[in-house]
């Protein structure tokens, strides 16, 4: 099992808001990301010797220059020893943490700097983005000649996991729609009008049983994360957020190779996770369940331990997971409502995660949040990535 | 729409894969097989993924499969596929234990159904390729 519980903490974050920006250089969208973060840390610029930047999907120009220490330029840090891109799709900001956590506790780092940003929204056409996203991870040889994209994935996905459940349709709107009751309240989603169960079931069929409104847009943004060891966080900040908790499960990479298409690596990742952390999904006040499309949301949110498994769906409903609810779930709107920044949807759950935790989410604070566990998938859910955070070390 | 109509995407062959493909082109479902372990292989693999035994020789299949899941794409494909709406994707899962993508065809796709038995069709792709698609046996395997 890990060594590194309770052995790092987040101390600073920082986002811009999600949505279409075609003025606006992909640049900025990184280095203002950073530029928060560290304010929020409240930390002297040039303690930061390690810089993450996570990989951009929409320009390749773009992503060379994160590569070539762009970020480090503009921002004028002047002690950094290494910039070096981490990627794993959207599974890259639980790899970063991870990875980060693990330098900072060997001593090869001590301040870190996480970035994403990428400009999907504008960057590219939207039949671009369906295009970029049919090749995009998907088997060239045995998937692509027949069609698969990322909404048949996620179709199929849903499909087997309703054959198996009896699950509805409604339900799973109904994961639209509490993530979108969060979004109403987070000035940084895309989406931040009231959703009814009615306009999503109305909406366009893609591959049935999936909708229009149950799958989430590309768009522009970006997110950053400073970690560093936890005596240096109790020492810059009242909140530190430690890292308690990681569990991982790498699955496939050709989709239809997944044995089980409903169910993933959630349960073993989760159980990895909550045993390193020595907590149980009853101990978490919130679940940052990452959802690209609900059905990931309602399995992760099931495998987790957080429903059983085809019960998930009525909590959803019912509203245990919206603002106010039980079990506050995926708190600033999720992919569905603040939008898809490519591999950033789990960089802004987990800056989420971080937010909720320090106690700065707003009008969406859960109170008196302590514990958190947050998710992370990459590829065509090629794994399952789970993180535990809290304010204490239990 | 003055989308062009893109041409489809064809298989980009790993060099180990081309039995399978050939096999393909003559109308037959050929997977791996370990004579080491027993195992089925499907897709084609440099090594058995089981034992990582070498010893591993081409099988034809039955052609019998279940629709392990489906789903109609109905709007929003690549653009290469938008002129076949709607059309089924499904992952099949073969006789002989193991899984792969295709398409479902000979049959309505709101007929579809998961773990409904399907046996292999060659479609024609190009010169080159024929695809393995499935369509409903008529009669229960
Ligand atoms: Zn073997």
């Amino acid at each position: 099992m890990s060594k590194l519980k309770g052995k790092v903490a987040f101390i600073g974050i920082g986002e811009v808001p999600t949505g279409r920006f075609p003025e606006t250089a992909a640049i900025y969208h990184a280095i203002e990301s950073a530029k928060l973060a560290i304010r929020d840390a409240g930390i002297n610029k040039d303690e930061i010797d390690y810089v993450l930047p996570c990989a951009a999907l929409f320009s390749p120009q773009f992503n060379t220059e994160l590569v070539t220490c762009r970020i480090v330029e503009e921002l004028g840090l002047k002690n950094v020893k290494k910039n070096c891109q981490i990627f794993a799709g959207g599974s890259s900001s639980t790899c970063a943490t991870d990875i980060a956590a693990s330098l900072i506790n060997s001593g090869s780092a001590s301040t870190i700097l996480f970035v994403h940003a990428d400009r999907l929204g504008t960057g590219v056409s939207l039949q671009g983005g369906i295009d970029l996203f049919s090749t995009a991870g998907i088997s060239s040889e045995w998937e692509v000649p027949y069609g698969q994209h990322y909404s048949s994935i996620a179709a199929l996905s849903t499909m087997r996991y309703k054959h198996e459940t009896g699950c509805t349709d409604e339900q799973l709107a109904a994961v639209c729609v509490s993530n979108r009751k969060w979004a109403e309240l987070n000035p940084n989603a895309f989406f931040r009008k009231p959703l009814t169960l009615e306009e999503v079931m109305a909406s366009k069929m893609l591959s049935t049983p999936l909708r229009a409104k149950m799958s989430n847009m590309l768009f522009d943004g970006g997110c950053a994360f400073i970690i560093t060891s936890a005596e240096r966080a109790r020492a810059v900040t009242q909140k530190p957020v430690y890292l308690l908790g990681e569990g991982g499960v790498v699955t496939h990479f050709v989709f239809s190779q997944e044995p089980d298409v409903s169910r993933f690596g959630w349960a073993r990742a989760g159980k990895a996770a909550f045993e390193m952390a020595g907590l149980k999904p009853q101990d978490m006040d919130i679940a940052e369940i990452y959802d690209s499309y609900p059905i990931y949301q309602m399995i992760g949110f099931e495998e987790l331990g957080f429903a059983k498994r085809g019960e998930g769906g009525e909590m959803f409903l019912k509203g245990d997971t919206w603002p106010g609810g039980k079990m506050p779930t995926t708190t600033n709107g999720g992919m569905l409502s603040q939008g898809h920044t490519g591999a950033g949807g789990a960089c802004a759950l987990i800056v989420e995660t971080v937010r909720q935790l320090m106690g700065k989410a707003g009008d969406r604070q859960v109170k008196d949040a302590k514990f958190a566990v947050e998710t992370a998938v990459g590829g065509t859910y090629m794994d399952a990535q789970v993180t535990i955070l809290g304010t204490e070390i239990p | 729409m003055d989308t062009p109509v893109k041409p489809k995407p064809v298989p980009v062959v790993n060099p180990w894969a081309k039995p399978f493909w050939d096999a393909a082109r003559e109308d037959k479902l050929v997977i791996q097989h370990c004579k080491d372990c027993g195992s089925n292989i499907f897709y084609p693999r440099i090594a058995c993924p089981n034992c990582f035994s070498d010893n591993v020789e081409w099988i034809q299949a039955s052609g019998k499969a279940t629709v392990y899941t489906y789903t109609v794409v109905e709007s929003n494909p690549p653009s290469a596929f938008i002129v076949d709406l709607p059309y089924v994707v499904a992952v099949v899962k073969l006789a002989e234990g193991v899984q792969m993508l295709s398409n479902i065809v000979g049959c309505k796709p709101e007929d579809v159904r998961c773990d409904m038995p399907v046996e292999v069709v060659f479609e024609t792709l190009n010169e080159e390729f024929k695809l393995p698609k499935f369509r409903p046996v008529s009669k229960p395997l």
